[in-house]
């Protein structure tokens, strides 16, 4: 082995080591105090059409069933609530759930923005994932721009007529790929790197994240696609006041 | 293990070139054991820092302060331009959470390990750049696939006013959510307007998150005695099954709840008792002045 192959070779093992055996992967938070202020304002000001409108939705639902009130609260706090648990995953570390992609299914992308803002507080103050600075950001990434692929995808698939769990296995995946995407892209816009500006720099952010957050996409949709069966089985007339066509409360 | 791997790696990027190789290895040897031996701490509980702000002997101080400083405070450590006031703050603030807030030091050094692998993982990504040629003054630098992955002295100034910005801003977060608990809080955000149907949501949430998770515990032990969690298939199903019970349990609690609340004559505002906190000189002293520090360095451009 010539010392060239052997630097290649120790870096590899170094590597692979550092990156491949994640002892916490949590759905990607960006940390407080890690973009700066310009930032900052500018994702949280691009959350502020979805925040309104959901507040609207809410206001509104509310006039007409005081009850939908508990219902939310129950679902951000269960939201919440698997956010905060380790879940199985293949490595064998402990990653944790979003689900927002959840939400999204059950109550629609404004009411999961409100809901998925205050779970994002209740994380940064009691659980330490995520921040306050960086609270506008996380919120445009799990709570706006997941949540709204997530909707989409299972929408378009109930048009096309998609077999019903896997439309719901892939919209809750692809939404946390997304999810995961768009971080990357709001660090790499903060920091772009010298050479080759955002993209090269949203490439570096990516690969390095990858090997915690592509397993984690497939695990969350796996169980956001369990936890709607045992619902079907289980809570069928819940899910009917909450869904069904006429006189549900998120139709 | 990994975080104290990463570790080393990101402390040799980051100060190569500076320091002479024998004291930067031993430098990142020592820090890489130190992660290690906290890496060990772990908590089987969620909700810690619920558990500790209870305990804590500021948690009676006036929370509109508390909350205010530690915004003000944030916002200073994200705008300033040079590592040092941050990291400063980082120490005071750390300082203050343990000594004067009472909360142990080796809770709050693994409280610090949690946002560890975020951090290091991104310094490392800031750090390292790909380039066609061998950058002239790169403090570091080896072939990758046809060009360079190398340190420049730029991206290090960088990395550690990244690092040290976010250092300092966990230790504002930390302070505020070990000190404050979160009732209070949520009292704070009623006194400045936030719409109250989003503070009222926030209110029952914080209920119900205590009463969620000692239903999801029942529910994942008797799954975890009758063998639920053996091998990743079956252990996926169970923890697919636990959360759609755990879902369809919170609805119907939910309709009790509203059951409970219609019959107490519920109208669609729920009414919340606050207690009045004095404002205190120690506080007013303890965030006054590391306020007074900050707004100086960063006016001044230090």
């Amino acid at each position: 082995m010539t010392a060239f192959e052997k630097k290649i070779l120790s870096f590899s093992v170094v590597a692979g080591l550092a990156l491949c055996v994640p002892q916490t992967a949590s759905a990607m938070h960006i940390m407080e105090g890690y973009l700066p202020p310009a930032f900052c304002i500018t994702w949280g000001a691009l959350c502020i059409p979805f925040l309104a409108a959901g507040v609207i939705t809410i206001r509104r639902l509310l006039q007409q069933h005081r009850k939908a009130i508990l219902l939310l609260a129950m679902s951000g706090a269960f939201v919440f609530v698997v956010s905060s648990l380790k879940i199985p995953s293949v490595t064998g570390s402990c990653s944790h759930m979003t689900g927002t992609g959840l939400g999204a299914i059950l109550f629609g992308v404004p009411a999961t923005s409100v809901l998925g803002i205050i779970v994002l507080v209740f994380q940064a103050i009691l659980l330490a994932h995520g921040g306050l600075t960086t609270l506008g950001a996380n919120t445009f990434s799990m709570a706006v721009a997941g949540p709204l692929l997530t909707w989409g995808l299972y929408q378009a698939g109930k048009k096309l007529k998609l077999p019903k769990l896997w439309n719901i296995f892939f919209a809750a995946m692809l939404g946390d790929v997304f999810t995961y995407c768009i971080t990357s892209f709001q660090l790499a816009l903060a920091y772009p790197s010298a050479e080759g500006g955002i993209w090269a720099s949203a490439v570096e952010f990516l690969a390095v994240f990858a090997p915690t957050q592509l397993p984690l996409a497939v695990i969350e949709g796996i169980l956001t696609m369990l936890v709607v069966m045992g619902l079907e089985t289980y809570a069928k007339t819940e899910l009917n006041e909450l869904r069904s066509e006429k006189g549900g409360l998120f139709k | 293990m990994t975080a104290a791997i990463l570790a080393a790696v990101v402390l040799f990027s980051l100060f190569a070139g500076q320091l002479p190789v024998l004291w930067l290895t031993v430098v990142c040897l020592l820090t890489a054991l130190a992660f290690w031996l906290l890496g060990r701490h772990h908590h089987d509980s969620v909700l810690v820092i619920d558990v500790y702000v209870r305990r804590s002997r500021l948690c009676k101080e006036n929370a509109a302060y508390k909350a205010g400083a530690s915004a003000i405070l944030l916002i200073l450590c994200i705008c300033s331009q040079s590592p040092w006031p941050p990291l400063c703050l980082f120490c005071f603030l750390s300082v203050l959470t343990v000594a004067a807030g009472g909360v142990g030091l080796r809770e709050y050094a693994s409280l610090l390990g949690l946002p560890a692998v975020f951090l290091l993982l991104s310094g490392l990504t800031l750090l390292w750049d790909f380039y066609a040629e061998l950058p002239q003054q790169a403090a570091l630098a080896f072939p990758f696939f046809g060009g360079w992955l190398a340190v420049l002295p730029a991206s290090q100034s960088l990395t550690a006013l990244v690092l040290s910005r976010a250092l300092g801003a966990v230790s504002c977060l930390y302070f505020l959510s070990l000190s404050t608990p979160m009732p209070e809080l949520l009292s704070v955000l009623r006194r400045i307007h936030v719409p109250a149907v989003v503070v009222e949501l926030a209110v029952l949430i914080y209920r119900y998150i205590f009463i969620l998770l000692l239903t999801c515990r029942n529910m994942k032990d008797s799954a975890a005695s009758r063998l639920g969690y053996k091998g990743l298939r079956r252990s996926l199903r169970t923890t697919g099954l636990v959360y759609g019970g755990l879902l369809a349990n919170s609805f119907r609690r939910a309709g009790a709840c509203f059951d409970a609340m219609e019959s107490r004559c519920y109208t669609g505002q729920i009414a919340f008792l606050t207690e009045k906190r004095k404002l205190t000189a120690k506080i007013v002293l303890m965030l006054g002045a590391p306020l007074a520090g900050m707004a100086g360095c960063v006016f001044l451009g230090l």
